[in-house]
């Protein structure tokens, strides 16, 4: 058989990846005070690379000439890598996708003026919280290189995720990003003992939750020989074991369900939203919920497309238990962080609506959601991490009173980030609810919306306390301050407020985009 | 052209905010000639309407596809019929003299920009919320003036009392929304769409229970909106903001908005005999209500805060009634606008030169020293108690006629409001301008300039010309027709009789209030050793209280909450209506219990949960 | 002996390895069940291979031990910094966010 790899249609994926080894080899050999700006311009340079690479194979997509087997009929979507790989439309935004939220993510890990210290990350992670060596270490300034190979590699990870179109691939993906997050989110240069608890949850329960997608893959593959989604697909149709099967679809779906944070399998998701260093909840929260969407859509719709009516119950109560308990949840909570991470859950309910439809609307609707919701998830988590006071970061709730008269901007712009949360219209979050919950009601889930409508309401009342809490009310007298932070964070919140506002306004041309995706490739 | 009109203040509001105090020279200059220039856009348009045929006259303006999925369609469109256009020129018309007659009254406040941008925004969203064509389009609008309504309310935010009375509007508002948002979901569960014109079209196919919810989840939003009961406490604590701003938006435009959404969701009302019930209890209630705390009121604004909910509550009360009554509660919604404004201009005079003391037990004997003012505040309460042939009279005299005849006990409670009516306002008359000088040492009252008096006396005019002028020049039953159906009551008592009634109960009670407080001398401090309704009324009926105890356990909830946000404690307590779910959300959340076997655990219940639905579906 | 039999017995690995999870406090002895429930992932995956009579499942198992061999190193990173910081192991004990 002869193997073939279709370099352009995988350059964005390959380009990451390369771009993660070379990083290797710069904290190698690069002396250390070059290493900064180098990685820096490296990762910057290599996902504006990815994204062009993504948009020329878009642009090839749209005008109908098949980027792999030559000649093939106009809008028939690719296959590479001998069929692991799938670069149709919905996965080219998806990757589209996570390359603009990266991009803006990496602005934000790189910011060192918001902590006098330095940035986000301990000096050197190897150090021992508290020690003698750490103070030093920080007295001197050092600033660790570590986590950009490491992201390089998180981010190439997340590119493939979604475009995977067999287990195996798919299962890659997943490991290649999620080990270094594990890592990454260890690493917080202030609460280390929180940081390292979040990434000893987050790891502990990542693996345990991949060995539930991995024996769930081995079920499938023992019930129809094949992981390939679309030989799954049609073997599904005709096969009788059901032993298998049915188990498999279930293991299966709490691998992916835990990534994207869905009750019952989101109670990581707090803690380590808490702990991990704000910058990389910011990525996290965004990238990692829009890649493995991606993912649980292409099983869902792709593999187990045949077996809807079999899955959709399923899915009806994991996404009513992730609307209820995520609004009902972030209302008694008093850390800001939490209370953003309980709202991420919330949302992923939402965003399962889109799922449940199973239709061309639903998948469209599902990628608009992903969009809006990811940039306001990192706008909203990098003004978290301005407000500070002499420890670090105030996120208790009571710090943040009275922020609308010390910085009436920043507290605009992070309630104009709560309003599209709460999805108000005019904001990316009403146009996004809307769109999933429309296509939620033609594909018969008119209950679910009823659900989520409530769910909405009570979730506005917990973004609306925040917003009476900085404007309405006095500020404490030792009380929090703005940092001004450098051009990159500005560039980060300017280009998230942004979006906000714009797919709020003037959606159409990304719901054109979204729907000119199309399905994915079987 | 019809964005223009909205586009202007909007330009406005922008330039000022963006602009910083390179603006505070000319700003406010900048913000009357905004409005203005809409106002005049906006009569030009009228003009235009008038001229055409009857059938040409609503025309629309489709800007973008704001949504567009699949078979689901939200314009942004705009939509300009006879019932937007006297919407259109009662918001720029006040709003303007009340833009003019602030800079004035502002005029020595560092603030004055601030306060012209937000007066900017509001009409910009207020002029929004009447030209929709879409109910999405109003939600936004509507949103707006809420915000802008905030804004306004807490705008002197040094006073601890102005900051609560925001977060007060803003909550209470957040439940009537609440209700418009369901309304909205309910309308596209039901009818595929949510332009009015659709949902007009379509509203015979709705099933009678779908409409009726729809009826009164519309009526919800009305509610909070427009301060009428159970929502109605947020709107005597308004009163905190700047007296301009308590004049175009408490009294003469946001307020009744409520009713607007009620006339403009006709079709449903028209279709769901509960809900338009609903809709004339609370009318009822909130006029007799509004009334009665008006009269043991001592602040002349809280005076006039209760008098607006009461005539609030006859527009409401007019528009549930139906095809007869629609007309008559847009037409009393206008003359409302012209007098009630006059008078809190009024008002606003007065305290300009008090001092800014709103007690009217500090006032008196002012007719000799305000003499404009007290001219166009008397025009302004002859209109308001409906001395023909003054507004009032007309738009009031034609609700009392309509409510009489679709039901006695409505009648009568109409009948009732206007002498309550007539006892308040004679006794705020008597009081401030009345007998014998109370006034504190160190104030010397004086009549205010020029550029205050001059919006009162336009206003005035319109207190005495405008009723008159809209029934028999301007033939408003026949002009709103086309868009709200009109129909004559069948059989109620003649207006030869009930006319003379009515008089007489107006002029009894502004004989007895007459009695009281204009030939009895008024004492300084408020008397304690009152009556009972007395103590309640001072104490707006008790609507906070009656709030916590009847309005269910969310009411309960959101004054707690109100305490809570004035307490620096934010832990552990919870907000709003989200309160209600506190309880169990704070037993829910130990089940997230920091140990990370336990959350295995979790997950595991969760894969067996999965695969028992599974199981259970292949059953 | 019945192929099926192998699957019944990874099934059964892969149980071991669950409970292991849910009941030591040990964070080592948790990962190694983890290890344990991948394992039993790679046992079915052969066991299939056989069955089915393809390739596929054997070349997964191999990658499978790559990608663990990863994890191990992640992971024991990650355990051996937190027993640097707590001088402890339990992963009970690493319980500071709640709620």
């Amino acid at each position: 058989m002869k193997v073939s790899v279709e370099y352009q249609a995988l350059a964005p994926i390959i380009i990451l990846l390369a771009s993660g080894v070379l990083s290797v080899l710069v904290e190698a050999f690069i002396p250390r005070t070059l290493r900064r700006p180098i990685q820096l311009m490296l990762v910057l340079a290599s996902i504006v690379l990815a994204f062009a690479y993504v948009v020329i194979n878009a642009t090839a997509e749209l005008a109908g000439d098949p980027l792999v087997n030559g000649g093939q009929v106009k809008g028939l979507r690719e296959l590479a890598a001998s069929g692991s790989i799938a670069i149709d439309g919905p996965g080219m935004v998806i990757q589209g996708i996570i390359l603009l939220i990266s991009f803006v993510a990496a602005l934000l890990l790189a910011e060192r003026q918001i902590d006098p210290q330095g940035d986000a990350f301990a000096s050197r992670s190897s150090t021992l919280p508290g020690s003698e060596d750490e103070r030093q270490f920080t007295a001197q300034g050092w600033l660790q290189t570590e986590i950009w190979p490491l992201y390089l590699f998180c981010v190439g990870g997340l590119l493939l995720f979604p475009v995977s179109n067999d287990f195996l691939t798919m299962f890659v993906a997943l490991e290649v990003f999620s080990l270094p997050l594990y890592l990454i989110a260890s690493m917080a240069r202030r609460r280390r003992l929180l940081s390292q608890e979040a990434a000893l949850k987050y790891f502990i329960l990542g693996a345990f939750s991949s060995a539930f997608f991995l024996f769930g893959a081995a079920l499938i593959y023992a019930a129809t020989s094949s992981v390939n989604f679309s030989t799954v697909a049609v073997a599904m149709e005709n096969s009788s074991q059901d032993g298998l099967i049915i188990p498999g679809i279930g293991m299966i779906a709490v691998g992916l369900l835990f990534k994207v944070g869905a009750v019952p399998f989101h109670q990581w998701v707090p803690d380590v939203y808490q702990g991990s260093p704000t910058p990389l909840t910011a990525f996290m929260s965004a990238a990692t919920k829009v890649a493995a969407f991606g993912a649980l859509l292409r099983v869902f719709y792709v593999a187990f497309g045949g077996m809807r009516w079999d899955w959709r119950p399923m899915m009806w109560v994991v996404a009513v238990l992730s609307m209820v308990i995520g609004s009902l949840l972030a209302v008694t909570q008093t850390d800001m962080k939490r209370m953003l991470a309980f709202s991420s859950v919330a949302h992923t309910g939402f965003i399962l609506l889109g799922v449940i439809s199973t239709s061309a609307a639903g998948l469209s609707s599902t990628l608009f959601y992903l969009l809006a919701y990811g940039f306001t998830s990192v706008g909203v988590f990098a003004i978290v991490g301005l407000v500070r006071d002499a420890s670090g970061e105030a996120t208790h709730l009571s710090q943040w009173a009275g922020l609308g008269k010390k910085s009436p901007w920043i507290a605009t712009i992070f309630a104009l980030f709560l309003l599209a949360l709460a999805g108000i219209p005019l904001t990316s979050g009403f146009t996004g609810k809307f769109a999933v919950f429309t296509a939620a009601i033609d594909g018969g889930a008119t209950p679910l919306v009823i659900v989520a409508v409530v769910a909405s309401a009570v979730a506005a009342f917990f973004y609306a306390r925040v917003i009476v809490l900085m404007f309405f009310t006095e500020p404490p007298v030792d009380g929090p301050s703005v940092v001004v932070p450098s051009a990159l964070t500005t560039v980060a919140i300017g280009t998230s407020a942004a979006f906000t506002v714009l797919l709020g306004i003037a959606p159409q041309p990304v719901l054109d985009l979204v729907i000119n995706a199309g399905l994915f490739i079987r | 052209m019809i964005a223009a009109l909205i586009g202007l203040p909007l330009l406005g509001a922008t330039v000022l905010l963006l602009g910083g105090r390179r603006t505070n020279a000319w700003g406010h200059f900048l913000a009357v000639a905004m409005s203005a220039a809409s106002f005049l856009l906006g009569a030009f348009l009228f003009l235009q309407m008038a001229g055409k045929s009857e059938e040409e006259r609503e025309v629309g303006q489709h800007l973008f596809d704001w949504i567009s999925v699949g078979a689901f369609q939200v314009p942004f469109g705009l939509h300009l019929d006879q019932l937007s256009i006297v919407f259109v020129l009662l918001i720029t018309g006040v709003g303007t003299l009340i833009h003019i007659y602030s800079i004035g009254y502002m005029e020595h406040d560092p603030n004055r920009r601030r306060f012209f941008a937000y007066l900017n925004l509001f009409v910009a969203a207020m002029l929004l919320l009447v030209l929709a064509d879409n109910y999405f389009l109003l939600y936004v609008g509507w949103e707006g003036v809420g915000l802008a309504s905030y804004l306004l309310i807490s705008f002197y935010q040094q006073k601890p009392t102005a900051a609560a009375a925001g977060k007060k509007a803003f909550i209470v508002n957040r439940v009537g929304d609440v209700g418009l948002s369901l309304a909205i979901m309910l309308m596209f569960v039901t009818f595929g769409t949510v332009t009015f014109e659709g949902v007009n079209a379509a509203a015979e196919s709705g099933s009678s229970s779908a409409i009726t919810w729809i009826g009164l989840a519309l009526l919800l939003a009305a509610c909070g909106k427009s301060a009428q009961f159970p929502l109605q406490s947020w709107l005597l604590d308004a009163m905190e903001g700047p007296t301009p701003v308590s004049a175009l938006i408490h009294a003469a435009t946001m307020v009744t908005a409520g009713v607007y959404l009620i006339v403009r969701a006709h079709a449903i009302f028209d279709l769901s005999e509960t809900a338009r019930t609903a809709v004339v209890i609370v009318g009822a209630i909130t006029l007799l209500l509004g009334a009665f705390i008006g009269t043991a009121k001592d602040d002349i604004k809280k005076g006039l805060a209760g008098s607006t909910m009461s005539q609030i509550g006859y527009m409401i009360l007019a528009a549930g009634l139906g095809p007869v009554g629609y007309v008559f509660a847009i037409f009393h919604l206008l003359t409302h606008g012209m007098f009630k404004a006059g008078l809190f201009l009024g008002a606003g005079s007065v305290m300009h030169g008090m001092h800014d003391d709103v007690n009217m037990r500090h006032y008196g004997a002012l007719r000799t020293m305000m003499k404009i003012t007290y001219a166009t505040f008397g025009l302004g309460f002859l209109a308001i108690i409906g001395v023909p042939p003054f507004a009032g009279f007309w738009s009031k005299d034609e609700i009392i006629y309509v409510a009489f005849s679709q039901s006695m006990v409505i009648g009568l409670a109409t009948l009732i409001g206007a002498g309550v009516t007539a006892f308040y306002m004679t006794r705020m008359m008597a009081m401030t301008f009345f007998g014998e000088a109370r006034w504190e040492d160190d104030v010397h009252p004086h009549e205010s300039p020029a550029i205050m008096t001059i919006p009162m006396i336009v206003l005035a005019f319109g207190s005495v010309f405008g009723g008159m002028a809209m029934l028999f020049v301007g033939d408003i039953e026949h002009w709103l027709e086309p868009v709200t159906g009109f129909a004559k009551p069948e059989h109620s008592v003649s207006h030869s009789v009930l006319i003379p009634i009515t008089l007489a109960v107006v002029v009894g009670g502004a004989l007895f209030a007459w009695l009281r407080y204009g030939r009895r001398p008024v004492p300084v401090t408020a008397p304690t050793d009152v009556r009972f309704l007395t103590r309640a009324a001072r104490a707006d009926a008790y609507g906070d209280a009656l709030n916590e105890a009847v309005f269910m356990r969310p009411g309960q909830y959101l004054t707690r909450s109100l305490i809570w946000f004035d307490s620096k404690a934010v832990d552990g307590l919870v907000s709003g209506l989200a309160a209600a779910t506190g309880g169990l959300s704070a037993r829910a959340r130990r089940l997230q219990n920091g140990y990370v076997r336990s959350y295995a655990l979790t997950m595991l219940g969760g894969a067996v949960l999965i695969a028992l639905v599974l199981l259970l579906v292949r059953l | 002996m019945n192929p099926n039999n192998y699957l019944i017995l990874a099934a059964i690995l892969f149980t071991i390895g669950v409970y292991g999870v849910l009941v030591r406090r040990n964070a080592i002895i948790v990962f190694m069940s983890v290890e344990l429930m991948l394992n039993a992932a790679n046992l079915a995956f052969v066991a299939a291979a056989r069955n089915t009579g393809t390739l596929d499942g054997l070349v997964i198992a191999f990658f499978v031990m790559v990608v663990a061999a990863a994890e191990v190193v992640v992971g024991l990173a990650i355990i051996v910094t937190i027993f640097r910081t707590r001088r402890s192991a339990s992963i009970d004990e690493a319980s500071l966010m709640k709620y």
